[in-house]
């Protein structure tokens, strides 16, 4: 399969650190490829995600989205072919619905049609939600379903690349293998190309992952 | 109409009673502001002679450059003034501060003195400096205001900033009540003197007028020219140079280069 994402000789630091947190790191991630990146606390993992969607700027290096350099694209158009759905889920004031079409009102996503009720609703129900209202405020729902919901909120603008930074993190062991669940599903059937970041020991069932472990500045085979 | 009552040198030290009682105050109640009354004492008799003289000066030379390089110098030291009200670090902001409050004001300022007013020349220093010292004043507060919510609402609101960000928002989507707020803030202070005007309280511009033997009938035209030309100036100023600095908080790839604090 064709290459979606690559890095090449990446390098970056943060401007407060004596010592890089990248260095001549190279990656291949395919179309439809389920990776996923280990590693210590702090070796990098999430910020290797923020780089991939530019929330982050990369000092040395190239990263290429569909052989194209991200630079080539629009900010706002490349992240919505790259989504980032962060470890902590952000809602906005509002209702649960609010939350899911919100992103519809941005001008890069214009083209996209906002999803009806109905659509809504049935997918509620396969994310585990079905006992949560669309009217409901959604800064009152617990971590495990919010973060269900921004995944939702994320797949609705039909990404190509989803990036999930520990999605797990803050939900116990229920929350834990539902999400899990959906996002094999996701990468099984939908073909999404998933990047996770977990620090966990997390095994798919149904997917065959690709295992990199963040070690001395680069990413390692597992 | 009564003449205008003389103050004398030792009338002037006796007003130094008022900041007795301030430095006692602050001394049994330990504010810990009697440093900064003395300083703010002397800078105020220092600041306000310097000012007399060099205002006598040029009146008496009435000169376009001199009067419009004693503008630039006023627009700097508010600028230096915001800088330490705001304290923002990670993000340029000084040049567009600098810049937009002094087009800004120099615009009302020659709009004001040259066609409301009209007054000819329009940069005739009696009119034009102190009107410009006004709007200058008044905006560099509105500004200091606006700039810091802008930065502590970027900081505070990153997380949120961020997740619009990822869902296909461009920046200025993704910071858009971050910019009404941080505008509004720096309004609503000129907003409120509005509406207290005439009623809670006397203008200082139109007071001076009156003390100095004005008709207030007059004086009260010239006072509503400049509260209606504070707004105005402070509105322009504040959303220009908002919208200026809010594109410095994010780099080339829109992303945020405020951290949380």
């Amino acid at each position: 399969m064709a290459a979606i994402l690559e890095t090449e000789a990446l390098g970056f630091s943060y401007a407060y650190a004596s010592r890089p947190v990248f260095n001549e790191l190279d990656l291949v991630v395919r179309e439809g490829e389920f990776v996923l990146v280990t590693g210590v606390s702090g070796s990098g993992k999430s910020t290797l995600l923020r780089l991939f969607c530019r929330l982050e700027a990369y000092n040395s290096g190239r990263i290429l989205f569909k052989g194209k350099a991200i630079e080539t694209y629009c900010p706002s158009e490349l992240r919505r072919f790259i989504i980032y759905v962060p470890q902590i889920p952000s809602m906005i004031e509002g209702s649960v619905e609010e939350n899911l079409v919100f992103p519809f009102s941005f001008r890069a996503n214009s083209d996209l049609e906002k999803p009806s009720e109905k659509q809504l609703s049935e997918m509620l129900e396969a994310f585990y939600l079905s006992d949560v209202s669309l009217r409901y405020q959604a800064k009152k729902l617990s971590v495990g379903q919010q973060q269900r919901l921004a995944l939702m909120r994320a797949l609705l603008l039909e990404p190509e690349i989803l990036l999930l930074d520990e999605p797990t993190s803050a939900l116990d062991a229920e929350s834990s293998a539902m999400v899990f669940s959906i996002i094999e599903e996701l990468n099984a059937s939908r073909a999404k190309t998933v990047v996770m970041v977990t620090h966990g020991t997390f095994v798919p069932a149904r997917v065959k992952p690709v295992v990199y472990s963040v070690e001395n500045m680069k990413l390692r085979s597992l | 109409m009564s003449p205008v009552v003389e103050i004398s040198f030792w009338q002037l030290l006796l007003a130094l009673l008022f900041i007795l009682v301030a430095q006692i105050a602050s001394f049994v109640y330990h504010l810990g502001l009697n440093k900064d009354i003395s300083i703010g004492t002397v800078r105020t008799f220092a600041q306000l002679f310097l000012m007399g003289y060099v205002l006598t000066f040029i009146f008496s030379i009435e000169n376009l450059w001199l009067t419009v390089g004693i503008f630039v110098i006023m627009a700097i030291s508010a600028s230096f003034i915001i800088r330490g009200r705001v304290r923002e670090k990670d993000v340029p902001y000084m040049l567009p501060t600098f810049l937009t409050m002094f087009v800004s004001y120099f615009i009302t300022a020659v709009f004001v003195t040259g066609l409301i007013i009209g007054v000819a020349p329009w940069w005739e220093p009696r009119y034009f400096l102190p009107i410009g010292g006004m709007v200058i004043g008044n905006s560099m507060s509105a500004l200091a205001i606006a700039l810091e919510r802008l930065f502590r609402e970027m900081r505070q609101q990153k997380g949120l900033i961020e997740t619009r960000l990822c869902l296909g928002a461009n920046y200025r989507e993704a910071s858009s009540e971050m910019f009404r707020n941080a505008v509004s803030a720096g309004m609503i202070p000129s907003i409120n003197a509005m509406m207290g005007v005439g009623l809670v309280f006397i203008p200082g511009m139109m007071s001076g007028q009156i003390l100095a033997g004005a008709d207030p009938l007059q004086a009260i035209r010239y006072q509503i020219i400049i509260m209606l030309m504070l707004v105005g100036s402070t509105a322009t100023t504040s959303i220009i140079t908002i919208l200026i600095v809010r594109k410095r908080c994010f780099g080339k790839g829109e992303e945020l280069l405020l951290g949380e604090k």
